[in-house]
């Protein structure tokens, strides 16, 4: 404290920190509740499925993707930079590499018995779920991945999720006419999500107002009575023709405008007639889409099997998952129909471990850039580097020892015990 | 009480009920790996690589409570 005092940059310093803290609380959603609040904006939609930014013909085209492709893109790139114009005396990125690639070589040399070279089958697959799985957890936080995006108008939203709906209808009244499946399942969409809120935008992507209270609930913006629905309901089941009901033309407009229809009004702002929708991010990170971790899952343990034939022979690897109840006993029997499920349940968990920790990694951030914008979400971008990067480690790791495990022969069962 | 009082109170629940076994877990895991690390200073480089391990699986089962959770709220 002393030494604070008496240098004055420290103190300086000191003193500016703490005001930047104090102005990114001040900003946040925590002083928008005092009157304060610059900075917040709107909560984004929190999405579990990758959204589709484009279509190649007829294929959606997922932002998640997209990512995956940059992120193995940035790997090639350095990798070539790295081996472009190699020296005897490595210096910058060959050294990085080099250093990546000593550690994978002593550790998967370390696991799989101490002895040199022991462990080579395992190095290529190990360290390079290690590089892609820490390369796309890193440009998954990059500035603008998440953030920047387009606006998905009601009309798209609405066309995103009629077809569920219309689903269900189906099932339920199969002797439904198609018009009368579609109008049966508009009312369902609005009863269920009459109350849901969207993102008033100023025509372009500038959200307006500040923080959760700007947004807009549905029924403001496609107006319809509970009355009036119930009118559509019985025009449905009685079999009318629905063209000439009112309602349901005026609902299908107020679709197709998608702007604020009803009073809405936010800190003296009226809101009428502004654009709503939803922010459609064009990036994300891959990690937080369950297909990509399920695909590395599936990769590893399709390789581990690989591995594992080809160290003891199709005979040997198979007995150890089906096993002669008369000549070892029922119960080795059951041991054996265990660790083939056990297989299964390791490339679940290896698909949510990564899943989870980085989709509840960006909810983090979200959450924290709505809260402490600007400085307070600093500290968290920091942590969600530290996670990329031991969530890669822990993907790796076990990758190896289930290698090891795998090209383990019955009788030497070794220490490295390595199960959930 | 409403369905989507029950959503919610759902999503709590899994979340704060599946945390309390991992978190009992990755204490004992890291207290021991400390000690271990306390009685012998040269062996901190391993013991610290499988207390990672470890701590990976102990957390994996708080993760699957938050994936059940989040699938409640979001899907």
């Amino acid at each position: 404290m002393g030494k604070l005092l008496s240098s004055p940059k420290l103190l300086a310093i000191a003193i500016g920190v703490v005001a930047a803290l104090l102005i990114s609380v001040a900003g946040g959603a925590l002083g928008a509740s005092f009157g304060f609040g610059w900075f917040g904006g709107p909560i984004p939609f929190i999405s579990l499925p990758a959204e589709r930014v484009a279509y190649i013909g007829s294929y959606p085209l997922l932002n998640t993707t997209v990512m995956f492709w940059f992120g193995g893109l940035i790997l090639i790139f350095l990798a070539w930079r790295a081996t472009r114009k190699m020296s005897d005396v490595p210096s910058g990125l060959q050294n990085l590499f080099e250093v990546i690639y000593e550690f994978f070589g002593n550790t998967v040399d370390g696991v799989a018995g101490g002895k040199a070279k022991a462990g080579r089958r395992f190095l290529a697959l190990v360290s390079t779920i290690f590089l892609v799985v820490v390369i796309i957890n890193w440009v998954g936080i990059l500035p603008g991945v998440g953030s920047v995006g387009r606006i998905e108008t009601i009309e798209e939203w609405v066309h995103h999720h009629l077809p569920k709906v219309e689903a269900k209808v189906q099932e339920k009244h199969p002797e439904y006419t198609p018009v009368q499946t579609e109008a049966a399942a508009l009312v369902h969409l609005l009863e269920d999500h009459g109350e849901d809120t969207f993102v008033a935008f100023d025509g372009s992507i500038v959200p307006l107002g500040r923080g959760e209270q700007a947004r807009v609930p549905l029924n403001k913006i496609i107006t319809f009575s509970e009355s009036g629905l119930h009118q559509i309901e019985e025009a449905i089941h009685d079999g009318d023709d629905l063209d000439g009901l009112p309602l349901l033309d005026s609902i299908h407009s107020d679709i197709k405008k998608g702007v604020v229809q009803g009073e809405f009004v936010y800190k003296g702002q009226d809101f009428k007639g502004k654009t709503v929708g939803l922010l459609v991010p064009f990036l994300r990170g891959a990690s937080t889409d369950i297909n990509t971790t399920l695909a590395i899952a599936l990769v590893a343990m399709f390789t581990v099997q690989v591995w594992g034939i080809r160290a003891l022979g199709v005979r040997a690897y198979g007995g150890k998952f089906f096993v002669n109840p008369i000549s070892q006993g029922p119960i080795a029997t059951f041991v054996g129909i265990l660790e083939g499920f056990g297989e299964l349940t390791r490339t679940l968990s290896f698909t949510f471990r990564l899943f989870g920790n980085m989709f509840a990694g960006e909810v983090l951030l979200i959450a924290m850039a709505f809260l402490l914008p600007l400085i307070g979400i600093i500290p968290f971008m920091g942590l969600e580097l530290f996670v990329g990067l031991i969530q890669g480690y822990i993907f790796a790791m076990l990758t190896l020892v289930f290698g090891v495990m795998a090209v383990a022969s019955h009788g030497d069962h070794d220490t490295h015990a390595g199960d959930h | 009480m409403d369905a989507e009082a029950t959503k919610y109170l759902g999503a709590a629940i899994s979340i704060a009920v599946g945390a309390i076994g991992p978190g009992i877990g990755i204490g004992l895991l890291a207290g021991k790996a400390m000690e271990a690390i306390g009685r012998n200073p040269e062996a901190t480089g391993p013991v610290q690589q499988n207390m990672i391990l470890g701590l990976a699986f102990a957390e994996a089962i708080a993760i699957y409570a938050l994936v059940i959770a989040i699938i409640i709220l979001f899907v």
